[in-house]
């Protein structure tokens, strides 16, 4: 059953046209990955989620009710958006009191997270010297103080550093390990990739992809084989003439739409030495370029 | 709503902002009546009353709801504030009564402090005191007027959502503005939001012989001035794009 649901969802501000008739589901227990080049809608999409944005049409519900209509809202939807907003003067800690204190959310709790997120030590300082990692951080102990059963988060690997980066991927799947909805944004496929299950891909406003990473960005340019061997003309001769697709390389040789056994085979009926060889890990990248239409 | 309240309180009182302002409210009224009381000799008891409803504490606190909403743009926390609670009507309301609140709380504060201090001058002198009851009726006018301004700075923050510009237009309204209004045109005057109808509330002694509106009226048309603002700072809240 669906936690989240978008249904046809249209924004238009003024004469830009930022989401246009978008419809995706996110499940419980999954980490969904939103991708979408700059500018796809993928921020637009999940304030409408977050009542921030009145849609122009269409629906963005939590198991059928909008956000504005769930009661104590942060007890069942955490939200981390982009450049996490502070008043400056206001500590860590009193920031987390005054929102558990809107949420009806133990006192304990804040003392909970700002540990969760590892910013306990700096909770009395004023976020006004805190780092952007430390922000985002402190946007991610707020998103967790009413343990809720599903996270938004719009690109939170912004400003953390590869252990932040690190961390925040592992917080993810361990949030969705324990049965919660996490959909997490990014226009950079490789920051999610290694921590989604499912993909929902968006370019200019539409829906591109949905489904899992492999269903998604798996694309149908079946196996690559890359090889290097002594006589690369000799090889790429006899592989074309068997019907392959031979790239010349710095290194040797990219055969398209042939298995490592396949080329090893070859190589060894033609008699040439084989210096190494290694199926090429298809590059999602690409599938994710072709897929949004982005070919910068 | 009370649970909501009870975080916009918090929020005021951590960060240094309404701590400064109370003490530049404290301070300020006090000097001006140590100074009267001291300086002059020959005050009435009529000249007393008014002096104790010369304190700071309205300015400060109009200033302090305007900086309580347009500062959630200022800052971008609106954001988080309508994500934490997103009846914004609510919302807007609880801010409203909370700034109505520490309106209160901070003119009881600097009102008793500079009553108590007037007196121990005056009597200490031998010279004219007011009684209890006169006291307690400044008290609550006072009272009524922050309240009413703290309300009504934070829908005036609520519509012109530049803190600075917000801030600086409301000083220009209220210490040029209404005075000349009330200058060329008292009887439209004394209808204003910061000084004329306040002014009503206080009973101040009118000045030039033009005549401010009797408490009970001047107290509606106060609130008359909130309603109108919240109104519109509602209207317009409802429909915005927190982007
Ligand atoms: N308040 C606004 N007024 C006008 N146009 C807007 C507004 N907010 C967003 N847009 C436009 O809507 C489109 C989608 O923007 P959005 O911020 O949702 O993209 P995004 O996918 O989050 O991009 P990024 O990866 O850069 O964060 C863009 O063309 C943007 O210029
Ligand atoms: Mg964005």
């Amino acid at each position: 059953m669906a936690v989240v649901e978008i249904k046809d969802l249209h924004k238009r501000f003024g004469s830009v046209n930022a989401v246009k008739g978008l419809s995706f589901e996110v499940e419980a227990g999954r980490v969904t990955g939103f991708l979408g080049p700059n500018g796809a809608g993928k921020s637009t999409t999940l304030r409408a989620l977050l009542g921030l944005v009145r849609p122009s049409a269409g629906t963005a519900t939590f198991g059928g009710r909008r956000y504005e209509e769930l009661d104590r809202p942060s007890a069942h939807v955490g939200a981390v958006l982009e450049d996490a907003a502070f008043h400056p003067g206001r500590t860590a800690r009193n920031h987390l009191r005054v929102l558990a204190a809107t949420g009806e959310h133990p006192a304990g709790r804040v003392d909970e997270v700002l540990s969760i997120v590892g910013i306990a030590d700096a909770a009395d300082r004023r976020v006004k010297g805190y780092s952007m990692g430390m922000r985002q951080r402190l946007a991610i102990a707020a998103a967790l103080l009413g343990d809720p059963q599903v996270l938004i988060l719009d690109e939170p690997t912004n400003g953390l550093d590869p252990p932040g980066i690190s961390w925040m991927r592992d917080l993810l799947r361990h949030q969705a390990a324990s049965g919660r909805a996490v959909l997490v944004s990014s226009h950079l496929l490789a920051e999610v990739a290694q921590s989604v299950d499912d993909v929902v891909v968006i370019s200019n406003g539409e829906l591109r992809g949905r489904g899992t990473l492999d269903q998604v960005l798996g694309g149908d340019d079946g196996p690559a084989t890359e090889v290097k061997v002594q006589d690369p003309e000799r090889l790429a001769s006899a592989l074309e003439g068997r019907g392959h697709h031979v790239e010349r390389t710095a290194d040797g040789l990219l055969v398209l739409g042939a298995t490592p056994e396949q080329v090893g085979g070859i190589a060894a009926e033609e008699q040439v030495v084989v210096l190494g060889l290694a199926p090429r890990a298809r590059s999602l990248e690409a599938a994710f370029f072709a897929l949004t239409g982005d070919g910068r | 709503m009370s649970a909501l309240l009870r975080a916009e309180l918090l929020k005021l009182r951590t960060t240094r902002t309404f701590v400064t302002l109370v003490a530049a409210a404290l301070v300020l009224s006090l000097l001006v009546v140590v100074l009267t009381t001291l300086l002059t000799d020959d005050l009435s008891e009529d000249d007393l009353r008014s002096l104790f409803t010369a304190d700071f504490s309205s300015l400060f606190i109009l200033l302090l709801g305007v900086m309580g909403m347009a500062g959630e743009w200022r800052h971008r926390t609106i954001t988080s504030t309508v994500l934490a609670a997103p009846n914004r009507l609510a919302l807007l309301a609880t801010k409203t009564l909370s700034y109505a609140v520490a309106g209160a709380v901070l003119s009881l504060v600097v009102t008793v402090a500079i009553m108590a201090v007037g007196t121990l001058i005056q009597s200490a002198g031998g010279e004219t005191t007011i009684g209890i009851a006169d006291l307690a009726d400044v008290l609550w006018r006072n009272l009524a007027v922050a309240a009413l301004l703290g309300a009504f700075g934070v829908c005036i923050g609520g519509l012109v959502r530049n803190q600075v510009a917000a801030m600086i237009g409301l000083l220009v309204f209220a210490f040029a503005l209404e005075p000349a209004i009330m200058g060329v045109a008292p009887d439209v005057g004394r209808f204003g939001p910061t000084s004329g109808a306040p002014n009503g509330v206080l009973a101040v002694e009118s000045f030039g012989g033009e005549d401010f509106l009797a408490p009970g009226i001047a107290l509606l048309v106060m609130a008359a001035w909130v309603g109108v603002a919240f109104a519109a700072a509602a209207a317009l809240l409802q429909r915005r794009d927190l982007v």
